[in-house]
């Protein structure tokens, strides 16, 4: 096989080696161990960092901290790929690289000294704190405030549901700094260890097992000025940005693990009798199985549509990218569940894997912008035009 | 101080393989690098990493798709590969001929070579390029220190393990256990594709197989498709180990 960068449905040889580096690392360093993680609720923080050696650390921030300057596409590629060993681990990827990525696109040039090569090497892990107790689709009404004094801002507020809370090392928190609306909010770097930051319970949780989810607390955090992520007021932009990218890579999850599904149940009916022959026998199950194959297929095609339409900033990206979260991140849990269904059985226990493909993919039609979030983002930009 | 890795191309294990006409279609098939050639490239890596002034060639000889176990080999570090294109498949004589070759003319110090193929299991690689250049060797390889032109590891051999202790230049023959190879980095990835990677045709070797490929009979195992009643535990045991040693034959 040669390069085929120029035929545009294709991926370049470097791309499929890119995905083949994933689902190698998935293969040997995650999936062996995934349903004990998921079973003990264990965070492998280990496995996580030895992935900065390949470059996962900083997916797409730039080389000159370390990071593997690599495009959306090139990242949806990997999660994919690393999801298809286990969708919540390669989700925390997908967290920790939206706080590089952010610190990369808004910081300044002391800022990204400062964050980005121990985040690219993975020696600090990252959280992004938007949620908050009382808001969360409406995100833009959040209430954690950010008080100015001297050089400093002091920040009260809780943050709820935040992914890899507690391990995490560098918060980006976005904070009210002065009206209500989206046009009041600031990010802030926070650090753990500061003083008054804490972190809520580990939630107890349908899938997503092998990362922690608990609220961020601040009480009376006080951190320098310098660490205000880009300019007072810009918060939401940077949010809603990061979470273009964002949308994509855990769509990038939802296929990954889908895809992981439809293998698992094929090699199942392959060897599974039932009325005296094999699974693959029966017509209605093989067209269930061309279903989920022709839905995966078509999921993969549009995400990569939106991934390249972000790289090349094209000014539907937003909308595609909404697109891509909605349909991928649908398409994904309903594949999973057939998946689970053409294992009778079997599907609904731990041991088979697929039960917890379908929890894990369960809430990424929950967040990252529900669903429904995705349609109000899409019919907003067809009302407007 | 040169490096010459020898790399394959080989079908991945963990995918499946289709059989046409008693024959592995290698078309339909996902090649990877063959894992006993890694641990070659990465002991060169290390080589490098603690020695200045090493330059580390890849070579594969066979197919065109053979540049990419190449690409893999410069995105894991190798500095430059060649691949000496054929597309008639070559026995391990007429290989060893071309490997000797480049050798000379690449002037290196050192080759690695796997100590078996994957797929076909041959052995006689590393021992047939020695023979030609009259290199010392050492096969099996399971530690190596390199010391100036000095070199001297462990290695299996039939009665148990040898130390062994040679002078460049050599060929090294590797196994596992040698060392854990590495990832490529994504960076690499990328990388690679600028790396030099010279091809060359077979005719330039005055090579040509010496065995032709007549038939082969491939062994196709199908699963058993058995499935044990677990409602008693003590009696699935038992009749999972009868299976294992009667039809698995991987118990004695
Ligand atoms: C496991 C997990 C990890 C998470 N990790 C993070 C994280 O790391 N950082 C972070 O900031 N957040 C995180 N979240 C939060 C997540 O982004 C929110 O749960 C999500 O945005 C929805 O907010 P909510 O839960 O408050 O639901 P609500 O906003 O209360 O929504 C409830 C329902 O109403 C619907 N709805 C709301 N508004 C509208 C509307 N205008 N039109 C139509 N329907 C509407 C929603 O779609 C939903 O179905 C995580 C959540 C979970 C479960
Ligand atoms: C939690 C749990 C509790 C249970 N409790 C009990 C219990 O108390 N007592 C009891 O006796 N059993 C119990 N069962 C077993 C349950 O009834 C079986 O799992 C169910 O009948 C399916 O059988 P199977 O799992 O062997 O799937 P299979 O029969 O192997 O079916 C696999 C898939 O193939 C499909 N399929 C099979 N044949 C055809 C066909 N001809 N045409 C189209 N599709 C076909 C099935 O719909 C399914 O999607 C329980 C199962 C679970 C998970």
């Amino acid at each position: 096989m040669t390069a085929t960068e120029n035929t545009q449905f294709e991926l370049s040889a470097d791309q499929q080696s890119m995905r083949e580096l994933a689902v190698s690392f998935g293969r040997e360093q995650i999936e062996p161990y995934a349903l004990k993680w998921d079973e003990d609720k264990y965070f492998p923080v280990d496995v996580i960092k030895s992935a900065a050696a390949l470059g996962m650390g900083g997916i797409c921030v730039a080389d000159d901290v370390g990071g593997s300057n690599l495009s959306r596409l090139d990242a949806v590629l990997i999660y994919d790929g690393l999801a298809a060993a286990c969708p919540s681990t390669a989700a925390y990827f997908s967290v920790h690289n939206m706080v590089a990525w952010a610190i990369d696109r808004f910081g300044n040039e002391e800022q990204r000294k400062r964050f980005l090569p121990k985040l690219c090497s993975l020696e600090t892990l990252g959280a992004y704190c938007l949620s908050e107790p009382g808001s969360g689709s409406d995100a833009a009404a959040l209430s954690t405030r950010a008080a100015n004094e001297d050089d400093s801002y002091v920040l009260n507020g809780v943050k709820q549901f935040i992914s890899g809370a507690g391990a995490a090392d560098v918060y980006i928190v976005m904070a009210r700094t002065s009206e209500p609306g989206p046009k009041g909010i600031s990010a802030f770097l926070v650090e753990k260890g500061t003083q008054g930051l804490s972190f809520g319970p580990c939630e107890k949780k349908m899938g997503w097992h092998s990362q922690p989810t608990r609220q961020v607390i601040l009480e009376d955090v006080r951190v320098p000025a310098a660490n205000l992520l880009g300019p007072l007021g810009t918060g939401f932009k940077i949010a809603m940005s990061a979470l273009d990218g964002g949308r994509l890579n855990i769509a990038a999850c939802s296929l990954g693990g889908a895809r992981a599904a439809v293998a698992k149940a094929t090699a199942y009916m392959r060897e599974r009798k039932a009325f005296g022959k094999p699974l693959t026998d029966f017509q209605a199950l093989q067209f269930r199985l061309a279903d989920m194959a022709t839905e995966l297929e078509v999921a993969e095609t549009f995400l990569w549509k939106a991934a390249a339409a972000l790289d090349a900033k094209a000014p539907k990206a937003p909308v595609l990218c909404a697109m891509a979260k909605r349909f991928v991140t649908d398409a994904g849990f309903n594949i999973a569940n057939d998946a689970l269904q053409l294992l009778g059985g079997y599907g609904y226990l731990a041991d088979y894997g697929v039960e917890k493909i379908v929890r894990d993919l369960r809430v990424h039609q929950i967040l990252e912008g529900t669903n429904e979030i995705m349609r109000v983002i899409i019919a907003r930009s067809l009302i407007a035009q | 101080m040169k490096i010459l890795a020898v790399v394959r191309q080989v079908p991945d294990a963990e995918e499946n393989v289709r059989i046409i006409e008693g024959r592995v279609d290698l078309a339909s098939s996902k090649l990877v690098l063959d894992t006993m050639d890694e641990y070659g490239i990465e002991e060169a890596l290390r080589l490098r990493e603690r020695t200045s002034e090493v330059e580390i060639v890849a070579l594969a000889v066979g197919s065109a798709r053979s540049e990419e176990a190449l690409r893999t080999a410069l995105a894991l570090g190798s500095d430059r590969a060649i691949l000496v294109e054929s597309s008639e498949p070559l026995d391990v004589i007429a290989v060893s001929s071309i490997v000797a070759q480049v050798a000379q003319s690449e002037s290196v110090n050192l080759i690695f070579c796997g100590g078996q193929q994957a797929d076909w299991d041959s052995q006689a690689l590393g021992a047939a390029v020695a023979e030609r250049l009259k290199w010392p060797q050492a096969t099996w390889v399971t530690s190596l220190t390199v010391d100036g032109d000095r070199i001297s590891g462990k290695h299996d051999v039939d009665e148990g393990t040898e130390t062994f202790a040679l002078s460049l230049p050599a060929v090294i023959t590797t196994q596992q256990g040698l060392n854990e190879p590495r990832y490529p980095t994504l960076p690499n990835i990328m990388k690679a594709r600028k790396k030099e990677l010279t091809r060359k045709k077979l005719i330039e070797f005055g090579t040509s197989p010496r065995v032709t490929p007549v038939g082969s009979s491939i062994q196709i195992k199908e699963r058993l498709r058995k499935m044990l009643d677990g409602k008693d535990a003590p009696a699935a045991a038992g009749q999972l180990v009868d299976l294992l040693r009667s039809e698995a034959r991987v118990i004695a």
